[in-house]
């Protein structure tokens, strides 16, 4: 066969069929909104930028948290750990008085440090990620609730220039430039998250610490047994998902501009699901940053739909939410046995 | 060609409660294939894990060229220049075969992971063990023998000063062996020095320069290939005449005896193909074939462990209708599956529950046996079967092969089957344990059980069965009367494919 | 059974042994504190005994109920995110049977609009049929348990939500009191639910085979099944069993506070519960259990609780304090430390005979 693999065999590589899933689905979940809210506008431009604006910190964790969950882990403290991070800025910077920056070093300091440490816990302690996360999260909303347990604004000339910040969206019309119809834009946060997705897309498919990530995920035993560096990447993936959970807290203080203990509260299963229904593996070894991405769009637009609808309970997005996880679980399965069966 | 590039001096490794390696001396030369040789249990592996940094030694010294090297781990030992295939595959089988060679140590391009690279020379390679396979396909999507060369691919790769191939070629068939042996012949040329391990010792002869053998964690000597013959390799091995194999008697069938078992064009068209089998009460009945032939899949079908689309089966006379494993057990059918790790011992559960398993599942969880009944039934059958162990508490998984064995015999024999089904019981186990095991499964069919035999080693089947039942293709392709009958008329059915 | 020997090294590798030190130790330092900790008293007005040794036991019985269930799905080598979300349901099911319609029945009092044993029965058919979809999906389906449960835990809330229209009731049914604040033989009602709960469950699993094929099953489930066991049935039951045993904590959650309450009924309580079976020494990875283990781990992380409560330190502290002892009694009890320990205690052994 020849090396050079033509574009199409390679898309067609069955390792992709959940990607596809998942971004099929969204299509046909958007399309279908589309002929029922049409005419409210559901398709326009600013419905779907603001699938991005308001589900962006949601996405900016599930970056980490999908390099966690192919390692074959679990990370269960990324909603305190960004709680904790909004706290610190809020608390920082209203109270303390201190630079915004300053307490985004610390929460940097704060996020990358209990990541590395639970990484280090799991590993050579061989704690079960799952119980050694959940003490980190208790661990980091107990400090939110130390620090207040108030919600405190946040008023900073920084950050209000930081949240205020847009790129509108434009169309060229009439020999100029003019904003488009309903008024579109994308922030910070949007960059921030679609950055992130690249960044670990790259980590993933072209650097070495990326295909260890996979290869710890396939089988840790063998990927040691090569003479990969298990413990090393393990603990990295953990100190990176808290690198994550950090900018996801940052992207959440800017979204709402205050700190709360309570926030995000139950955050981190919402990331695990768009994680899962992106067709990442909670058994390890599978997922891709093209999936997580739809994977957040995807369930965000469910409650948008609910939105649109005016008339459902908010809580049927819940439900929705968790038939669409049955569904992928559903297609997971039926494709992983397929492929089995082709084996033999 | 004699300078040594590997020299290991009195290596000692203590596990709890045993000594693993006493003060083992192991030497290898430049261009040299040197075969590691032992019952299971010897300390084979374990020597091997300690040269690649797995286990920690707790004496003696490792010299590499003349210095002294301490493997931390299989990375390290790596980079010192020990490559290693070690005997369960261990790749990754999410990712694909040619990033499974080349994982760790990827070419890279402007600080990115060269793709086009990785799959060119991985098709180079896998080309040259004449594999012409898509590279860019997940492992798993490939048979177990083309994960095998997988993974001796990235070892050969790897370019070291010496390869251990730990058990490589017991999922390869023939003309993959002779594929390997002739890369091997290419390496030793080239002036590597590799270390071969197998239980086959016809590969033993065909391939290597020298042998170690070791027996119990002791060294009992190493020498050239041409200064033992296999009786005597066999001996020093096992420590003891094997004059018991040699004594193993046929079970005696009366002549009108009943038919015990009968399944009548049983089948299932992706798996086997109407396949009629009887055995004899006190009869043993061996299924001979190579992997794939369709032997495993008739017996998973005589056990209910997968369903029967077409055909029928008769207990004593009766009909019966196996939808799961209990069922069978219900109707008086023992399944010893083929592998022993996945499907057969439940390691972390004491050799108590493992005994009392099939017993206990047959009658249901409401009737539970008590504490004393469970003991004394391990005890009896840890005595009778010469399991060997302290007491009966033990976890079944930190057992040897050949023990953990006879601990699903025990679960079988427990349970007072009327139709006993073996499937590879004696594979991988040693020489010793094999003829207790044939041993108690003829002294079975003495005491009026029907047993069916399976096993790739001809030379056994033929030993103990009083018929044997050929198979190729998944069907049945006849029946021959075990006392008439020479590996090589074996050999020339399932070639020929007609009696 | 005399055989077996229990020699020091292997009680210092049994991880069950460093929960009861932690335990005892927690309340060790209680008592250096407070002397009167360990006080109990009566109150006759109430026929109930009083002391803090009380109180954790009755506010750990709906962690250690749902824990008993619990212990048995992770012996199996699962987990079950659901509980939480099924104690939700239970009060929920539990309160629209007490009040119905609350247009027409406007004030909560001593009523029931249905029949007290629809209230009771209903909510735990109902917790016990959602307990049984999870483990359709894993034994039937094949799905790992820990994703199969997801699907109830996101969606359960929400199910619980719209039963009750996302309102919250309350109700002032005496019997239904009697559940979360009753007492019997002095005791409060939940600890005696918990005795009986927690007896059942032990001989259910001990008296019959079931433990031990739970254990197979739960170590090797090929091999489990072609030794005879149904393991599909095995799984069945057991998530069966602990969707049921959330439908009694849920009762008894909502009888403490008489109302409904959709959002934080059950909240975190299957974190809590898999906190409490791993301390108590069941491997996550499946295998072999301990309910006794269970019980001292549910028991610990309500100490901790009713300690930091209970010795003024500030409430907001509960949670980052509850984490700091746990990881302590976590590190205690990883497999490098026991190794270490139990090394120690075999090299002293050892000693001391020569």
């Amino acid at each position: 066969m020849s090396n050079k693999q033509n574009l199409f065999t390679r898309l067609t590589n069955p390792k992709y069929i959940m990607v596809y899933a998942t971004i099929g689905i969204f299509f046909i979940i958007y399309a279908l909104g589309g002929i029922l809210y049409g005419d409210k506008g559901f398709l326009t431009v600013r419905t779907f930028v603001n699938l991005f604006i308001d589900n962006a910190y949601f996405g900016i964790s599930a970056v980490g948290m999908t390099m966690v969950l192919i390692t074959g882990g679990i990370d269960l403290s990324v909603g305190a750990v960004a709680s904790l991070t909004g706290m610190f800025i809020a608390y920082g910077t209203s109270v303390l008085n201190l630079h915004p920056l300053t307490c985004i070093a610390a929460a940097l300091v704060m996020g990358v440090g209990l990541g590395l440490l639970m990484g280090w816990v799991i590993h050579y302690l061989n704690v079960p990620a799952f119980i050694t996360t959940l003490t980190g999260m208790f661990l980091a909303r107990g400090v939110c609730s130390l620090i207040s347990r108030e919600s405190i604004d946040i008023h900073h000339p920084m950050i209000d220039a930081l949240a205020g910040w847009k790129i509108y969206l434009m169309k060229y019309a009439d020999g100029r430039w003019i904003k488009i119809k309903p008024i579109a834009f994308i922030n910070f946060n949007v960059i921030l998250f679609l950055v992130m997705i690249i960044i670990g897309a790259f980590i993933l498919q072209r650097t070495r610490f990326g295909r260890n990530i996979y290869a710890i995920g396939g089988n840790e035993q063998s990927a040691a047994l090569m003479g990969l560096p298990v413990g090393r990447t393990k603990i990295l993936v953990y100190g990176f998902n808290g690198l994550c959970s950090v900018l996801a807290g940052i992207s959440y203080a800017l979204y709402v501009k205050s700190g709360w203990n309570l926030s995000l509260q139950g955050g981190e299963l919402e990331v695990i699901t768009c994680a899962v229904i992106g067709g990442t593996l909670l058994t390890g070894g599978v997922g891709y940053m093209a999936g997580t991405l739809f994977g957040v769009l995807l369930k965000s637009v469910i409650p948008a739909l609910i939105t649109f609808n005016g008339n459902l309970l908010s809580w049927w997005g819940k439900i929705a939410t968790g038939l669409l996880l049955l569904l992928f679980i559903c297609i997971q399965r039926f494709v992983v046995t397929t492929s089995d069966r082709k084996q033999k | 060609m004699d300078k040594n590039i590997l020299e290991m001096k009195g290596i000692t490794i203590q596990f709890p409660g045993v000594k693993a390696l006493d003060g083992v001396d192991f030497s290898l030369r430049a261009g040299e294939i040197h075969s590691l040789l032992g019952e299971n249990g010897a300390g084979k592996s374990t020597l091997i894990k300690c040269l690649t940094g797995v286990n920690k030694m707790d004496a003696g010294k490792i010299l590499l060229d003349g210095k002294e090297i301490a493997p931390t781990d299989p990375g390290n030992a790596i980079e010192l220049g020990i490559s290693a295939v070690f005997q369960e595959i261990n790749l990754c089988p999410n990712l694909s075969v040619a990033e499974n060679i080349f994982v760790g140590r990827q070419p890279m391009k402007h600080g990115q992971i060269n793709w086009n690279e990785i799959n060119k020379r991985a098709s180079e390679l896998m080309s040259r063990f004449h594999l012409d396979i898509d590279v860019t396909r997940p492992l798993s999507y490939y048979s177990t023998a083309i994960q095998q060369m997988t993974s001796i691919a990235r070892a050969v790769d790897i370019q070291a000063k010496i390869l251990i191939l730990d058990e490589p070629t017991s999922s390869l068939d023939e003309n993959e062996v002779q594929l390997l042996f002739s890369v091997m012949h290419e390496l030793k040329a080239a002036g590597m020095g590799i270390i071969f391990i197998t239980h086959f010792l016809d590969q033993i002869y065909a391939v290597s320069d020298r042998m170690t053998i070791l027996r119990n964690g002791h060294l009992v000597g190493t020498y050239n290939i041409d200064e033992l013959t296999k009786f005597e390799l066999v001996t020093k091995m096992v420590g003891k005449d094997m004059d018991v194999i040699f004594s193993l008697k046929r079970a005696e069938v009366a002549p009108d005896a009943d038919y015990m078992l009968k399944a009548e064009h049983i089948g299932d068209a992706s798996k086997i193909n109407d396949i009629s089998i009887n055995v004899k009460k006190g009869e043993l009945v061996g299924f001979a074939g190579l992997l794939g032939s369709g032997r495993t899949e008739t017996a998973e079908m005589l056990f209910g462990a997968t369903r029967t689309v077409k055909g029928d089966i008769y207990i004593d006379g009766e009909k019966i209708i196996l939808r799961q494993p209990f069922d069978a057990i219900k109707a008086d059918i023992a399944f010893c599956p083929e592998d022993r790790k996945r499907d057969g011992i439940i390691g972390d559960l004491s050799i108590r529950e493992n005994i009392m398993l099939a017993v206990q599942s047959r009658k249901g969880f409401m009737k539970p046996m008590t504490r004393q009944e469970q003991t004394e039934l391990a005890n009896k059958y840890i005595k009778m079967l010469g399991i060997a162990t302290p007491d009966c508490e033990k976890k079944a998984g930190e057992l040897s092969g050949g023990n953990q064995q006879k601990v699903i015999l025990a679960r079988w024999m427990a349970a007072s089957p009327k139709v006993l089904i073996l499937d590879e019981p004696t594979r991988g186990i040693d020489i010793g344990a094999k003829a207790e095991i044939q041993r108690l499964m003829l002294e079975m069919c003495g005491e009026g059980v029907s047993v069916i035999f399976i096993s790739s080693e001809f030379d056994e089947i033929i030993r103990c069965s009083n018929r044997i039942v050929i198979m190729r293709d998944r069907a049945k392709v006849t029946e021959v009367k075990g006392e008439i009958c020479t590996q090589q008329d074996i050999l020339k059915i399932i070639a020929e494919g007609a009696a | 059974m005399s055989e077996r020997r229990y020699d020091f090294s292997s009680l210092m590798q049994s991880k069950v042994t460093w929960a009861v030190i932690a335990e005892l130790l927690i309340l060790l330092v209680c008592f250096v504190i407070r002397p009167d900790f360990f006080s109990i008293s009566y109150q006759p007005s109430t026929g109930m005994l009083y002391g803090s040794l009380i109180d954790i036991v009755n506010r750990s019985a709906e962690i250690t109920i749902i824990s008993m269930g619990m212990t048995l799905v992770i012996a199996l080598g699962g987990t079950d995110l659901s509980v939480g979300a099924l104690v939700a349901v239970a009060g929920a099911i539990a309160l629209k049977f007490l009040r119905w319609d609350v247009l027409t029945y406007t004030t909560p009092g001593d009523y029931t609009v249905y029949p007290y044993i629809l209230v009771l029965g209903v909510p735990l058919v109902v917790c016990a049929l959602m307990g049984l979809f999870n483990g359709f999906l894993v034994a039937k389906g094949g799905i790992q348990p820990i994703i199969a449960t997801l699907i109830l835990m996101v969606c359960g809330r929400g199910v619980a939500q719209i039963l009750t229209d996302g309102k919250q009731f309350t109700t002032g049914y005496s019997p239904f009191r009697i559940i979360g604040q009753g007492s019997f033989l002095y005791l409060p009602m939940p600890i005696i639910i918990t005795i009986v709960v927690v007896l059942a469950v032990a001989i259910f699993t001990r008296k019959t085979a079931f433990g031990a094929f739970v254990e197979s099953v739960g170590v090797n489930p090929s091999a489990s099944k072609l030794s005879g066991i149904k393991a599909a049935n095995v799984i069945l039951i057991v998530f069966m069993i602990t969707g049921l045993l959330s439908g009694i904590a849920g009762l008894i959650y909502s009888s403490r506070i008489m109302s409904n309450d959709s959002n934080n009924a059950g909240l975190n309580f299957e974190m809590d519960a898999i906190l409490a079976v791993v301390i108590g020494g069941t491997n996550m990875s499946g295998g072999k259990f301990s309910l006794a283990g269970t019980v001292v781990g549910s028991l610990i992380i309500r100490t901790i609780v009713t300690f930091v409560y209970y010795f003024g330190i500030v409430a907001e502290a509960t949670m980052a304090f509850k984490a700091l002892i746990i990881a302590v009694v976590i590190v205690l009890q990883s497999e490098p430390v026991r190794k270490y320990f139990a090394k120690r205690a075999a090299l002293r052994q050892g000693g001391a005979r020569a």
